[in-house]
């Protein structure tokens, strides 16, 4: 079953352009929603669809959608950062079929009763970007935007603006602020978005493939839609494998396969014969999972949360016997520190200091004092070190640091400590 | 906040209530349990940034841990701040700050009043368990004339760079870079230079921003403090003055809810550097052969009750009195009336308002009530550089609370940038722009429109010294007919209304009355009092310099440098039989005196001040004036007896109980009630229609506009060439250097381009300037900053000369 | 859309810039409800003009977007593709997070700094290259990633990266694409672009539409 990816499959060479679009039902779901349904219905679609937030947090759009205060002008803001390691759909979706992130855009606009819309993509990929802005500029020109779009009196306009390489701009609030013209840091909530957005005003934000979801949902009903797959993970999902597989790649899945499905059969093995020894299931802030215990868990949102960890972006790292684990907790955590924006004490010191004493142990001057102190600074961001985390910080990107620190003593300490060895200090 | 309803929440187990919706850890402060924190401050808007402050709040799903600085209290929250969850976060956080921290607390400024050094006392860990090498910066540099930073030391707490974005307008201070490479920094070339800059050193919870004044001054344990009020504006800042070893080292903002909300300005801050100048007066001195020579003060003032009791009293005048306290105005009044006998006493020097229309124009507003303006119109000089503190009250009334200001002004002022409305003209043109604007003539329809929308608070002063005073009562009389329109009148010096208040102008007698009405009154407390009509600073002025008046007592003025028409000045002093002056430094004024008497003053003295709304607040005595500097009230005292009469002021208490006695708006008004302390917030004078003593209804007399080839804009600023800045050497450093402004089109007209030097002339005389572009200026008119050496001979004309300068 | 019209004060500033970047800046200012927004593509463009963000860039966006300098350095700073340091023709990223660190990506950061003779961080080479790692790029599953003034080419060996050095030092194109060097340079991608897309980066500015170093065909 295929909602997102269809179109650039059968279509290698021209998915992304609107003639191609529209011959292959492109655009009918705009005439449907704008003409025939009116704006309350495509949002009960959407809302009757359990379609589940794309962007890292699960959270059912409908229900979203319905927080939004009536406070005019709303905005509607599309989260294009991608930027959690590990994750690529975002880009192959703008790159391949932006027609479908444009509809989705108008459509939930028109539900919204936004009559300005943000795309926010970071600045990594300006490729993405300009074919997005070309079909932007083609939806203007075809009246698909504009003032009076397809003579049903509706409004739309749309600007693209590009990130500036700042990962924490993929957390929402962060991005309002960027799209302000701010730094980018996590404003405190509440107040949500939802009620005090960009500029103030009400606003959504919905992840790119979120809302590529909604010309399907349209077209076929919300219902249509929640039949898909598990009841809580409705619809199919964008999961992007990388690290030690034999096929990497963007798959669109129903959810609820197996893990050992995902790499074994989708990721075609570990390449070289070699074993499996860890994986991490949903962008590098989740807590990694090892074949002994989760192979057989089901690929859904709330089996992999009960396991401890979480689907959060779909982006799935597989890691084979030859990594060193020290080294791969390492080079995550070194992400995280080098993102954090800086304003919360807990993430800023605590990540920064947690890289400095990984980066000691892997250059051969750890101390077996480490290991508890390494556990103590995560513990400080992350109180009780439990998943979900609770937080000493004001958005969750600090105590992502802690969820390798955490796997790392949990399954690898031994490696930890042999790297230690014979410490003398 | 005061009509928020309440709501009851219970802190480790204890109840207590706070208002709905304000931030927990206010709540719990104010209930007597201290939360740590470090970036909250109760003025700024919550960041939650530092984390410091986080709490357990019980909710549905069991304990979450929050920050209190951005929580906000609802009905039945339960909250613990005490738990291990809590503690360890706490431990955590200080923890985490100590990595980068110096531990420099010895040489450091903040050292013994730093929360950093305080909470990791009382919360934080034991040892640091960091082994890697600290983040390091250059050491302290400087980002202004007046600031130091040590970005070592700073814990990210965004409180200077909040301040200076949010409540001062001047986001010249801000966070550079991410993550751990954070910090705060100015950008190149362009110094911290705002008028607030010490704010941000007086909230920095660490010794990040250090005051170069205060720097390696004095250690907090050494120092004494008294609360007291700032005379640089007439705004009543309550200050926090402190001592080590006799000598005032600084200056805080404490927190008056009506007045200055705990901010001050860098003049307010920084200029008790001239209490301890070395060119302070510290001996009388008496001219002979045209050079002072030091003496005693018997000597002097025999020499001067000699000379007063030789002339009759209405050939003697008095001028000054308006940065003194009442008790002191009050004394000269009485000395000048009683002992000397003379009617012609101003403590203005015709740069100001009507005295009745200062203290007695109604509706009357009180500073406070910007806060539920929904309309303000701002007709005065530019606030930022003339009532700094006020200016801040304004610019939060129209940034943060919502209130639409209208800012009528001949150029650009600091407060455009959150105006709803900008009214530009011409200096002479005034009248017309009223007749336009209270009709709603097209391009003020706006404006107009958002004055019907009340209340309406006025802000009402003269834009420039040449501005007729009469268009602020114009102005005053249309704001008096818009709904909830009320009036602040605005005079500049610091105790200005206090002196007022006091009688120290020809037709007011003590306790806002006047002459006429009082007269008789006041003959049953005090004796016969002069009968003839009384002149004011500039009448004395031609008397003195036309022979009609033969001596002048000045108490704290400087006319030849503050009136109007210094040729005047310097001619009357000049002509003058006999000049004694009070001073505490020698002036251009004073140096043209025959006697100089060395007085107490700021910090040295106690007594009340009154502000510009009316608010009565008591000033302290912390150390001793310098050599044998004595109070006004005493050489008054002593001066009257030696002229065979009796002041009756033994001191200065005493003079406050007569004031409370025989100045009619002043009673109730002791120093008892006035004394600082939790919740004092001073005593404000009736202010209503009808209850206060003089009401004063001003008319628009229909002025006519003034017409010139180029019209004159004579604004002052706030680093002026006044004697108290010239003496503080910090302050002095920032006086700007003077030029004519100019827009672009009419400098093309004259040949002239920025940096060129023209020529300005007007009918006292001539200054030649360099061209500065200011493009909000309108065609044909000029600008020129007031009070500063070079500018002082043009005089507060309306018109002006302009041409190509010899130089150029 | 709004209609944006310069005052005096903004045109002037900027009078300096070429024609296309002047309207470019105004097209960009009237995409947004508030001045301030267009800070970040204001930034781009100032690089386009000056190279990198100069002071008196920050001080030129400072005027169009009604922030003061140490505002705009502010906002420029937290960002890291605003380089507020001069740099090489050639920016080269190396992707060194998680998944490009699996698949060798430091071993292709350490043949690019041999080859160009310039270290992480640093520029060097006569000015033609400023080299770095970069955090995660989205290439995951085309890793290691390396990427030429934001073109981004998947799959390269250490081998190639010394390649793609010699290429840029000694045929110094003037347009960088992404198709020419994945071909010359990239094994397996993350997915399937699609189309040839011959358009491609003249400057160490992304790509893009109105606020980019957009260059014409590669070769
Ligand atoms: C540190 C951090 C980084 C995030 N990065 C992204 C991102 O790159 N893309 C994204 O769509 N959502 C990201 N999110 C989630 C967003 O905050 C937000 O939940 C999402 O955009 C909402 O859209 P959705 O409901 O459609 O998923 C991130 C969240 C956090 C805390
Ligand atoms: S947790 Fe880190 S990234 Fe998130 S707001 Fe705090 S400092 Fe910024
Ligand atoms: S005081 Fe609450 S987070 Fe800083």
């Amino acid at each position: 079953m295929k909602i997102l990816t269809e179109r650039m499959e059968a279509h290698r060479t021209d998915s992304h352009t609107i003639e191609r679009y529209e011959a292959t039902g492109g655009y009918t779901a705009l005439r449907k929603g704008l003409l025939e349904l009116g704006a309350e219905a495509v949002a009960a679609e959407v809302k009757a669809s359990n379609l589940r937030g794309r962007g890292g947090a699960n959270f059912p759009a409908g229900v979203k959608w319905g927080f939004l205060a009536p406070a005019k002008p709303a905005y509607l803001v599309v989260n294009g950062d991608e930027s959690e390691p590990g994750t690529f759909k975002d880009r192959q979706l703008l790159e391949r079929d932006p027609h479908q992130l444009v509809e989705g855009v108008i459509l939930s606009s028109f539900a919204l009763d936004v009559h300005h819309a943000f795309i926010y993509i970071r600045g990594e990929y300006p490729k993405p970007a300009r074919r997005l802005q070309d079909a932007v500029d083609e939806a203007y020109e075809k009246g698909y935007l504009g003032s009076d779009i397809l003579g049903s009196g509706f409004d739309l306009d749309v600007t693209i603006h590009l990130g500036g390489g700042a990962y924490i701009c993929g957390e929402e609030s962060a991005l309002l602020n960027s799209l302000e013209g701010r730094r980018g840091e996590p404003r405190i909530k509440p107040p949500f978005p939802a009620i005090e957005g960009l500029y103030s005003k009400p606003t959504i934000v919905n992840n790119v493939e979120t809302l590529s979801n909604v010309p399907w949902i349209v077209n076929n009903g919300g219902v249509a839609y929640a039949r898909i797959g598990p009841d809580t993970s409705a619809g199919t999902r964008m999961i992007s494998l990388s690290g030690h597989v034999e096929n990497p790649g963007n798959y669109e899945i129903v959810m609820g396969m197996p893990w050992r499905e995902i790499i074994y059969g989708l990721g075609g093995g570990i390449p070289g014969g070699r074993e499996l020894k860890a994986w991490i299931p949903g962008g590098s802030s989740a807590p990694w999972f090892v074949p002994a215990e989760h192979l057989d868990v089901p690929a859904t949102i709330d089996d992999t949360d009960s396991n401890g960890s979480m689907m959060g972006s779909g982006a799935i790292i597989v890691m084979d016997d030859s990594t060193d684990m020290v080294k791969a907790a390492h080079r995550i955590v070194r992400f995280y520190s080098h993102e954090s924006c800086g304003q919360c004490t807990p993430c800023r010191e605590g990540t920064t200091w947690l890289e400095r004493i990984l980066y000691r142990i892997v250059s051969g001057q750890g101390r077996h004092a480490d290991i508890e102190l390494l556990l103590d600074i995560s513990d400080g961001i992350s109180p009780g070190l439990t998943w979900p985390p609770l937080m000493t910080t004001i958005c969750p990107l600090g105590p992502s640091a802690t969820a390798p620190v955490v796997s790392l003593m949990q399954y690898f300490r031994h490696e930890v400590e042999a790297m230690i060895g014979d410490d003398d200090g | 906040m005061a009509d928020r309803e309440l709501v009851t929440i219970t802190i480790d187990g204890v109840e207590m209530q706070g208002p709905a919706g304000e931030v927990l850890i206010k709540v719990a402060e104010d209930n007597g349990n201290f939360i740590p924190r470090f970036c909250w401050h109760p003025r700024m808007k919550p960041v939650g940034m530092c984390r410091m402050c986080l709490v357990e709040v019980i909710g549905p799903r069991g304990p979450m841990l929050l920050p209190s600085c951005t929580t906000r209290v609802t009905d039945g929250m339960e909250v613990d701040t005490q738990s291990t969850v809590v503690k360890k976060a706490q431990e955590g956080v200080l923890e985490y700050l100590l990595i980068n921290h110096p531990l420099d607390c010895p040489i450091c400024d903040k050292g013994g009043e730093c929360p950093l050094q305080d909470h990791t006392m009382a919360y934080g860990p034991g040892e640091s368990r960091f082994v890697e090498e600290k983040r390091h910066y250059e050491k302290p540099i400087p980002i202004s004339e007046l600031v130091l930073l040590d970005r070592e030391r700073c814990i990210l707490c965004a409180r200077c760079t909040r301040f200076s974005e949010e409540i001062s307008g001047d986001p010249l201070i801000e966070f550079k870079d991410r993550g751990n490479a954070v910090q705060v920094i100015t950008f190149p070339d362009e110094p911290f230079a705002s008028y607030f800059s010490g704010n941000t050193v007086q909230i920095c919870p660490v010794g990040a921003l250090t005051a170069t004044p205060y720097r390696f001054k004095a250690r907090p344990w050494d120092l004494e403090a008294v609360e007291s009020v700032s005379l640089v504006d007439s705004v009543g800042s309550k200050v926090s003055v402190q001592s080590s070893q006799n000598s005032v080292v600084r200056i805080d903002g404490i927190d008056n809810e009506p007045t200055n909300q705990g901010w001050l300005s860098d003049k307010d801050r920084f200029i008790f550097e001239s209490i301890h100048s070395d060119n302070r007066l510290t001996t009388p001195l008496i001219k002979q052969d045209g050079k002072f020579v030091e003496t005693g003060w018997g000597e002097a003032l025999d020499y001067v009750a000699e000379k007063l009791s030789d002339m009759t009293g209405e050939v003697v005048a008095g001028l000054g009195g308006a940065n003194n306290t009442n008790e002191e105005a009050f004394a000269f009044g009485k000395f000048l009336r009683t002992i000397v006998v003379t009617p012609h006493i101003d403590a203005q020097l015709d740069d100001g308002l009507d005295p009745h229309f200062l203290v007695g124009v109604t509706p009357r507003a009180a500073i406070p009530d910007l806060e539920t303006a929904k309309t303000i119109l701002l007709w005065a000089g530019d606030l930022k550089e003339e009532y700094p503190v006020l200016y801040l009250r304004v610019r939060r009334a129209a940034a943060e609370l919502g209130a639409k200001l209208i800012v009528v002004h001949p150029r650009a002022t600091g407060l455009d940038d959150v105006a709803a409305h900008k009214i530009r003209y011409r200096p002479g043109r005034g009248p017309d722009v009223l007749r336009e604007l209270r009709g709603g003539a097209e391009d003020y329809a706006e404006a107009r429109s958002a004055l019907d929308e009340g209340p309406v608070v006025a802000i009402v002063g003269r834009t420039g010294l040449a501005e007729n005073p009469r268009l602020a009562e114009g102005v005053a009389a249309f704001v008096r007919d818009l709904p909830g329109g009320k009036i602040l009148p605005l005079a500049r010096r610091g105790n200005i209304v206090g002196a007022l208040d006091m009688g120290l102008a020809p037709t007011l007698l003590p306790g806002r009355v006047s002459e006429t009405s009082a007269h008789d009154l006041l003959e049953a407390e005090w004796g016969p009092l002069p009968e003839s009509r009384a002149l004011d600073a500039t009448g004395i002025l031609e008397g003195l310099r036309d022979g009609e008046l033969e001596a002048l007592i000045m108490l704290g003025v400087d006319p030849v440098r503050d009136h109007p028409e210094p040729q005047l000045a310097r001619s009357a002093l000049e002509s003058a039989q006999l000049v004694v002056a009070f001073d505490h430094f020698l002036s251009d004024s004073t140096q043209l005196a025959d006697v100089v008497l060395p007085v107490e003053g700021f910090a040295e003295v106690e007594g009340t001040v009154t502000n510009i709304e009316g608010r009565v607040q008591k000033v302290n005595r912390l150390v001793p004036g310098p050599g044998q500097t004595r109070p006004v009230w005493s050489a008054l005292d002593d001066l009257a007896r030696r002229m065979g009469g009796d002041l009756g002021a033994p001191s200065a208490a005493a003079l406050a109980k007569e004031i409370e006695r025989v100045a009619p708006v002043y009673h109730g008004v002791t120093w008892d009630a006035l004394d600082w302390g939790e919740g004092r917030e001073g005593l404000l004078l009736p202010i209503e229609d009808g209850v206060q003593h003089l009401e004063y209804i001003p008319v628009d007399d229909g002025l006519a506009p003034v017409n010139a080839r180029y019209g004159l804009h004579l604004g002052r600023v706030l680093y002026d060439d006044g004697v108290r800045t010239r003496m503080s050497p910090s302050l002095a450093a920032l006086a700007p250097e003077a030029k004519v402004y100019l827009n672009s089109t009419d400098a093309k007209v004259l040949g002239l381009e920025e940096g060129a030097v023209a020529t300005v002339e007007s009918a006292y005389g001539s200054a030649e300037l360099p061209v500065a572009i200011d493009e909000s200026l309108g065609r044909t008119t000029v600008y020129v900053p007031a009070n500063l050496a070079a500018t002082a001979e043009l005089g507060a004309a309306v018109a002006v000369v302009v041409s190509k300068g010899e130089a150029s | 859309m709004k209609e944006v019209v310069l005052t005096a004060k903004e045109a002037t500033a900027i009078e300096g810039w070429s024609k296309p970047s002047q309207q470019r800046s105004v097209e960009i200012l009237s995409r947004y409800p508030d001045k301030r927004s267009a800070v970040m593509p204001l930034l781009y463009i100032s690089m386009i003009e000056n190279g990198y963000v100069t002071e008196d860039g920050m001080r030129q966006v400072g005027l169009l977007t009604g922030l003061s300098p140490a505002q705009v350095q502010s906002v420029a700073s937290f960002y890291t593709m605003y380089k507020r340091e001069p740099i090489g023709d050639y920016l080269v990223g190396v992707c060194t997070s998680i998944s490009c660190f699996l698949l060798g990506a430091d071993d292709v950061l350490a043949a690019i700094e041999d080859e160009s003779g310039v270290p992480d961080g640093e520029s060097g080479g006569d000015g033609t290259f400023s080299i770095e790692h970069v955090e995660c790029n989205g290439a995951c599953g085309g890793a290691p990633v390396v990427l030429v003034n934001w073109e981004m080419i998947e799959g390269v060996t250490p081998e190639k990266a010394r390649e793609l050095v010699r290429w840029l030092r000694d045929g110094r194109p003037d347009v960088v694409n992404t198709e020419e060097m994945q071909r010359l340079f990239g094994g397996k991608r993350a997915f399937d672009w699609g189309v040839k897309e011959p358009v491609g980066a003249i400057l160490p500015v992304p790509a893009f539409g109105p606020y980019g170093s957009v260059g014409g065909e590669a070769t």
